[in-house]
């Protein structure tokens, strides 16, 4: 308490007198966080952060405002995943804030509404660059985590097609290629997420992994992880096994299956890779895209499927590419067809002012004219809008 | 040959090249940079509250002077000063002075970065530190760079004075302008020969500004040495003639 007061006291030196005028309210800016937000007063705070933390009650009146995810929970549920320029604002600011936006609460309502029988719905967010597509994701995987869904995240698909060092031939199948380092550094990860379940699934066929190893029918998921942790030589066969096997069992119902994609659009793309003869590989050729593209398929039921298009990391797409016959291909959109598109755009003007005082708020404008009108009119002219143009902005100011 | 001659140096008045200044700024040092515009151009006006004022709150000589910029020629504006309420001009010397091969973009970015990575360290520093501490701890970029500037300029320079056959370090008192070019000058220099070839120039920049914020580094000690080396040869100082 006393803390958050001498907090509060440099926080009003900082500001400058014709603030606190233009607002009309004093003291109870920082305490007001931990009041419920119905305030009836436009207190800044009341603009920007709602103290409502569950995803599963956000409602249209949350629209535009900040809600704090523990930074417990983003380590076990988001061990890679996060946008870089995101993690390192959650590294400066000491806590995790995620706006609430109209894509977000589109895809809420959809997922609370999932009739389990019917076969998985494919979404796909798309948008301009910086807009806020992974973000969004995110936030529909903390919503699945806190439903006690099994969350199957690939953060970036296009990390599996460019920059492999070391591409073995794959042992199960002569015509494909394996990459170990990728599929062992996803298992952990994913090992790290749904802890709680490797002990309750169990596989349901025999797989032999060379002359000497094998695993019984009847033995859990996280035996599976673990070899392929272990034996980094059977990593991308340890992943095609535990996507078969989620894909089987999420229909009987002991768990809902949440597959999260972010930048599907590699995986109908070209790839950098090639052979030791020069010749390029295509992507169906590399055993972890064609195992996620038969998971991607809508042919198993009991969970959803949420994907997200990126040009960004993507190889060979022009950089104005955004829609999702662009950057899919006639190959991927057929593939994909029929799914929910969702846009996701740049800030409306409540959502932009409530990003700058989500931003002033923990200090991060420290430059004077920031916190005038002609400032904010400046930023909002740079950035056009744009989420990811703003933080880059207001990361120097 | 005499009457063309003198018909040159009659007709150089008429041309737009300008003329060397009436008041030459130093006996030793001549007019290097030549300017396309002769001396009735005035500056451009960038300041975006000047042009914003009401007629009526303008005083007679404000009055005035308005109507005589409209009868005088002006130059063009440079592309680089913008309008912006966020424009700098200390930061925009800077940047020009980091930049190499006419590449603005790169020097831009790598002062945008700088100050983030001041920013982010100044925040990590604010969040570990107590209560009390926490209010002597400066976040805002902008003031630690100029105040890091500010503690980097020497009082005193040195100039070297031919007399009797040898070069002599004399102390001469440094103009404004002539102070801030060498901080920066220093900051710079210092930032790209003594790095690690790994590490990238922000990164480093940002640890020099801090350390010059704090009076330590070696920035401050280059200046400190200057100082020292005018103490030490002040006998020379009659040298000077100026």
């Amino acid at each position: 308490m006393l803390k958050g007061v001498t907090r509060l006291v440099s926080r009003v030196h900082k500001l400058d007198p014709g603030h606190f005028l233009r607002l009309g309210t004093q003291a109870p800016q920082s305490l007001a966080a931990h009041l419920d937000n119905q305030v009836s007063f436009e207190s800044p705070r009341a603009i920007s952060c709602t103290s409502e933390n569950d995803p599963a009650k956000h409602e249209e009146k949350h629209e535009g405002q900040h809600y704090n995810l523990p930074l417990q929970d983003m380590k076990t549920i988001f061990p890679h995943g996060l946008p870089p320029r995101y993690a390192m604002q959650m590294k400066t600011f000491n806590e995790a804030c995620l706006m609430v936006r109209k894509p977000a609460l589109e895809l809420l309502h959809y997922l609370k509404n999932t009739n389990f029988a019917h076969p998985a719905v494919r979404y796909v967010l798309y948008g301009e660059k910086g807009t806020g597509k992974t973000l969004s994701l995110c936030h529909i995987i903390h919503f699945c985590a806190k439903q006690d869904w099994l969350i199957l995240h690939i953060p970036d698909a296009h990390l599996w097609v460019k920059d492999c060092r070391d591409l073995l031939q794959s042992s199960y199948n002569k015509q494909r290629f394996d990459q170990p380092l990728e599929a062992s550094v996803w298992l952990k990860n994913f090992k790290t997420t749904n802890e709680r379940f490797l002990n309750q699934i169990k596989i349901q066929e025999k797989y032999v992994w060379n002359k000497r190893e094998s695993i019984e029918k009847g033995s859990s998921l996280g035996e599976v992880v673990e070899q392929g942790i272990t034996r980094v030589r059977n990593a991308t066969d340890a992943v095609g096994i535990v996507l078969k096997e989620l894909k089987r069992q999420s229909s009987l119902g002991i768990f809902h299956l949440l597959v999260a994609v972010d930048g599907v659009n590699a995986l109908w793309g070209r790839t950098t890779l090639k052979r030791e003869d020069k010749s390029p590989i295509a992507a169906e050729e590399l055993a972890l895209i064609h195992n996620l593209r038969k998971m991607v398929k809508n042919d198993w039921n009991g969970g959803a499927i949420v994907m997200t298009l990126s040009q960004t990391g993507s190889l060979f797409k022009p950089r104005k590419a955004y829609l999702p016959q662009e950057l899919l291909g006639k190959e991927g959109f057929d593939a994909l067809d029929p799914f929910i598109p969702i846009l996701v755009g740049n800030y409306n003007p409540k959502e932009f002012e409530s990003c700058i005082q989500y931003y002033l708020e923990n200090s991060w404008l420290q430059h004077e004219k920031a916190h005038t009108e002609e400032g904010k009119k400046e930023l909002l002219f740079l950035s056009n809008g744009n989420p990811g143009q703003l933080e880059r902005l207001c990361a120097y100011l | 040959m005499a009457a063309p001659l003198v018909k040159a140096v009659l007709g150089s008045s008429d041309l737009t090249l300008s003329v060397r200044s009436a008041v030459l700024r130093f006996p030793g040092f001549t007019q290097v940079r030549w300017s396309r515009y002769s001396p009735e151009f005035r500056d451009p006006q960038i300041d975006k509250d000047y042009h914003r004022k009401p007629w009526a709150e303008l005083t007679e000589e404000e009055k005035f002077e308005r109507e005589l910029r409209k009868t005088q020629p002006i130059k063009a504006a440079r592309s680089a000063n913008t309008s912006s309420v966020f424009e700098d001009p200390v930061i925009s010397k800077f940047t020009n002075m980091m930049m190499k091969g006419g590449n603005k973009v790169l020097a831009r970015s790598l002062m945008t970065q700088t100050l983030e990575a001041v920013k982010r360290k100044q925040f990590k520093k604010f969040h570990a530190a107590s209560s009390e501490e926490q209010a002597t701890i400066e976040r805002n970029p902008y003031t630690i760079f100029h105040q890091a500037l500010k503690n980097c300029e020497p009082v005193i320079g040195l100039a070297p004075i031919l007399k009797g056959g040898r070069f002599y370090q004399v102390p001469v008192p440094l103009s404004d302008r002539r102070r801030r070019f060498l901080a920066m000058k220093w900051m710079i220099t210092e930032c790209r020969e003594k790095k690690h070839r790994r590490t990238l120039m922000p990164e480093k920049l940002s640890q020099e500004l801090l350390q010059a914020f704090h009076n330590q580094g070696p920035v401050v000690k280059r200046k400190h040495d200057m100082h020292k080396m005018a103490e030490a040869n002040r006998a020379l100082a009659h040298y000077r003639w100026w």
